[in-house]
């Protein structure tokens, strides 16, 4: 009878383990792989129709300029954004991703090398001697030993000759920022609200032009926005059926498995919550803002953390409305760990709703260099809720390894050990 | 019944490691004889150093410099601990800002002087300024470089004032959360912190991994840049000429975390004993050598015994403990 009876719970703890399994829907890395790589090849497409709508409101600018132009290609460069810094969570991971957006979002940027700056930014710096180099003013110049020819400026002069020039990373002469700073100029406000306040006239015609050189500056723009429709198409296509970089993540599931756990954690920790957000507040400098010429630092934050989120639920909203979604990272770990699940996903909407904060306060008319402003309480409360829901989001993130035994798959190949980026280093 | 089942669950998701390693005494071990001790030391100097400050300066600056100087190096004996009662209110953020890539440092310094600003003569409001001016590394520029010593502004000795009180204060209130109940916690790890001993391990073990990467990729790479372009005056601490004496005790601290956490494993060990060997070899205290190819050859070395010592770490500690690194403030870009 008591064997019977051990034997009966034995019997129904399988089946109540098969119930669970089945319950919580079996989902296979294969399936969670190509979700992630939809999404990507989604949100990069997206990137590129917004850039491509950014080009052709650059190109009305410099045909027509006006005070109407110049706001309208304003407003397709915060629109090239949504999609664009929702992609930001794949760069960690995927070496693909990573060896090329330099070219596209690199910052913080030394804004003197492309165009004027206010006597306060200064000069050459220790870090940067071309600091103030300003290729716009300029068609020749000596660069690091080499007389280079600027007089036209082209695509290739920027991505090849400008683009970290001399080795200094700050040197960024491509990509949102650039564009930002030619369309926005410098922001002259502090810690107080404002943003850039270039005039439209800094591309006029004749004897309209502001700040001389406006026909260079339209050069540069176009060149700048050409470059960056290049560089996203180019990486859209390496989502597709056959592209490198959905190649490369299906090639291996576990591999892949720790590539999205990276680029969560990795952008949550280091970079957002670190690099981002705490330092900037802590530095009490707007210059740290990751938008800094059209203080839309706010958004920048929000869609990043949405990003985070959308790795791990597995759907995303695309520009036209249509929804990419399928099983996803947190149905693999529901299946084995329904509480952690339910942990990380409480946590990551607990962060979009602090960013939400950040977000709400800054289009209501509290400017994010506003909130990093020396002593300026409600602001600090506001960016280190932010801060603090990312630092909690990822010790989570890390429960995920465990749960998920990825523990030793990053010492498996010689690999990890060779590129720091694949590993939790 | 379902009681019967987690115990069948547990039993069957029951980690290998369990049967090797104690973890709880892992921990209670580098908790005592690591983190603890290494603060106390910090808070004592910290505070020897604020009241040298008060008593010492300006009549006396060789005695501010030889407190400075041992402060900083109890700093050097905690700065890869960044987590938990360093990482509340932003504390090792205050105490140590490097590096500062854009200039922030001098920067800062020049306008809280030239403004005679109120929080120079005010512990609280200092607490409101930029990290930029506030820790080890600020107070090395009104000590040691020219724009600072050089006709000194008056209020440079009430700036070094505060600025080292700051850093005694904040010393002082890690060591006290230590000391209050962090220790336990993490020992004990029944929390939502630490919710298993393992959990506690991994923080210990990031620590551990991201304090060598820094060296290795920070302390040293910096300075050395590129082959075409060597970067001296990026080294750390170079103005005090410490930036080689840093590399020596952070390699130093994270040998004694690692032997704790390794139960003295002889490689690793000897990973360690080959990079400090080369640093003590070294004779270029600010790295100044990087510009030459000799002596970027020795800089490039040192990089490469640090880098292989974490690369043991990563293939023997690691496995032993189950465990891999967590994500740490270098991830970035």
């Amino acid at each position: 009878m008591k064997t019977n009876r051990l034997l009966g719970y034995s019997v129904a703890c399988l089946l109540g383990l098969g119930a669970a399994a089945t319950a919580a829907e079996p989902v296979s890395k294969e399936a969670v792989l190509e979700t992630y790589a939809n999404i990507a090849e989604a949100k990069y497409a997206d990137s590129l129709i917004a850039a491509q709508k950014l080009q052709s409101a650059v190109d009305a600018l410099i045909a027509n300029p006006s005070a109407d132009s110049l706001t309208a290609a304003r407003a397709a460069w915060l629109a090239s954004r949504v999609p664009y810094q929702q992609t930001e969570v794949y760069r960690f991971g995927n070496a693909i991703v990573d060896d090329w957006e330099g070219k596209v979002n690199a910052w913080p940027l030394d804004e003197g090398l492309i165009d004027y700056v206010d006597a306060s930014y200064g000069g050459p710096t220790d870090e940067n001697e071309y600091a103030a180099l300003n290729v716009i003013a300029n068609p020749s110049f000596t660069l690091s030993g080499k007389e280079i020819d600027a007089s036209a400026i082209t695509p290739e002069l920027l991505a090849e000759t400008l683009h970290e020039a001399d080795g200094i990373e700050a040197n960024v002469a491509t990509g949102y920022h650039a564009i930002e700073f030619l369309l926005w100029g410098q922001d002259l406000h502090g810690t107080e609200h404002g943003a850039g306040e270039r005039a439209w006239t800094d591309y006029a015609k004749g004897d309209a032009c502001t700040n001389d050189n406006c026909d260079r500056r339209a050069a540069y723009l176009k060149a700048a926005t050409d470059l960056l429709v290049s560089d996203l198409d180019w990486m859209a296509k390496q989502w597709q059926m056959g592209g490198e970089a959905r190649a490369t993540l299906m090639s291996d599931e576990n591999a892949g498995i720790v590539t999205i756990v990276t680029g969560m954690g990795s952008l949550s920790y280091g970079e957002q919550a670190g690099e981002r957000m705490r330092l900037g507040l802590m530095l009490n400098d707007p210059e740290e803002e990751h938008d800094c010429f059209s203080d839309n630092t706010h958004n920048s934050h929000y869609y990043d953390g949405l990003g985070i989120r959308n790795a791990y639920v597995g759907e995303y909203v695309r520009v036209d409305g249509s929804r990419v979604s399928g099983p996803s990272l947190s149905d693999l770990v529901a299946a084995s760990d329904k509480a952690l699940d339910d942990e990380l996903t409480g946590k990551l909407n607990t962060t979009m709703i602090k960013l939400g904060a950040i977000k709400s306060a800054a289009e209501a008319g509290f400017s994010y260099d506003q909130m990093l402003a020396r002593g300026n309480e409600g602001g600090e409360a506001l960016v280190m809720g932010g801060v603090n829901a990312l630092v909690d989001q990822t010790k989570s993130i890390e429960r995920v390894v465990s749960s998920l035994k990825l523990n030793d798959i990053e010492f498996e190949g010689s690999d990890s050990l060779d590129n720091p980026n694949a590993v939790f280093q | 019944m379902w009681k019967y089942c987690l115990i069948l669950y547990s039993l069957l998701l029951a980690p290998a490691y369990a049967q090797e390693v104690d973890m709880p005494k892992l921990v209670t071990n580098v908790v005592n004889e690591h983190i603890l001790p290494g603060y106390e030391r910090l808070a004592t100097r910290s505070a020897a150093l604020s009241k040298a400050v008060e008593t010492s300066c300006p009549d006396n600056l060789d005695a501010v410099k030889l407190a400075y100087n041992e402060a900083f190096d109890a700093w050097m004996g905690v700065s890869h601990l960044r987590f938990g009662p360093s990482e509340d209110n932003n504390r090792a953020f205050a105490l140590a800002f490097w590096p500062d890539t854009r200039g922030f440092t001098p920067k800062t310094l020049a306008s809280l002087l030239t403004d005679n600003d109120p929080a120079i003569h005010d512990a609280e409001k200092f607490t409101t300024v930029s990290i930029a001016a506030r820790g080890f590394y600020p107070m090395e520029f009104l000590l040691y470089d020219t724009q600072f010593t050089e006709e000194p502004a008056p209020q440079r000795c009430d700036l070094m004032a505060v600025m080292a009180k700051d850093i005694a204060n904040n010393s002082a209130a890690i060591l006290r959360d230590w000391q209050a109940g962090y220790g336990e916690m993490m020992i004990k790890a029944d929390n939502d912190i630490y919710r298993a001993p393992e959990e506690a391990v991994r923080q210990l073990y990031t620590a551990l991994t991201t304090g060598l990467q820094f060296t290795a990729q920070t302390r040293l790479g910096r300075p050395m840049g590129s082959f075409e372009k060597p970067r001296p005056n990026r080294a750390e601490a170079r103005r005090s000429e410490r930036s080689q004496r840093h590399v020596l005790l952070s390699l130093q601290a994270n040998r004694q975390l690692a032997s704790l956490l390794s139960e003295n494993d002889e490689d690793i060990d000897r990973g360690f004993e080959r990079a400090i060997r080369i640093v003590e070899d070294l004779d270029d205290p600010a790295f100044a050598g990087v510009g030459s190819i000799q002596g970027r050859i020795r800089v490039e070395a040192l990089q490469g015994a640090i880098t292989l010592t974490n690369d043991l770490v990563a293939e023997y500690l690691g496995p032993k403990l189950g465990i891999s690194a967590g994500f740490n403030a270098l991830d970035g870009d």
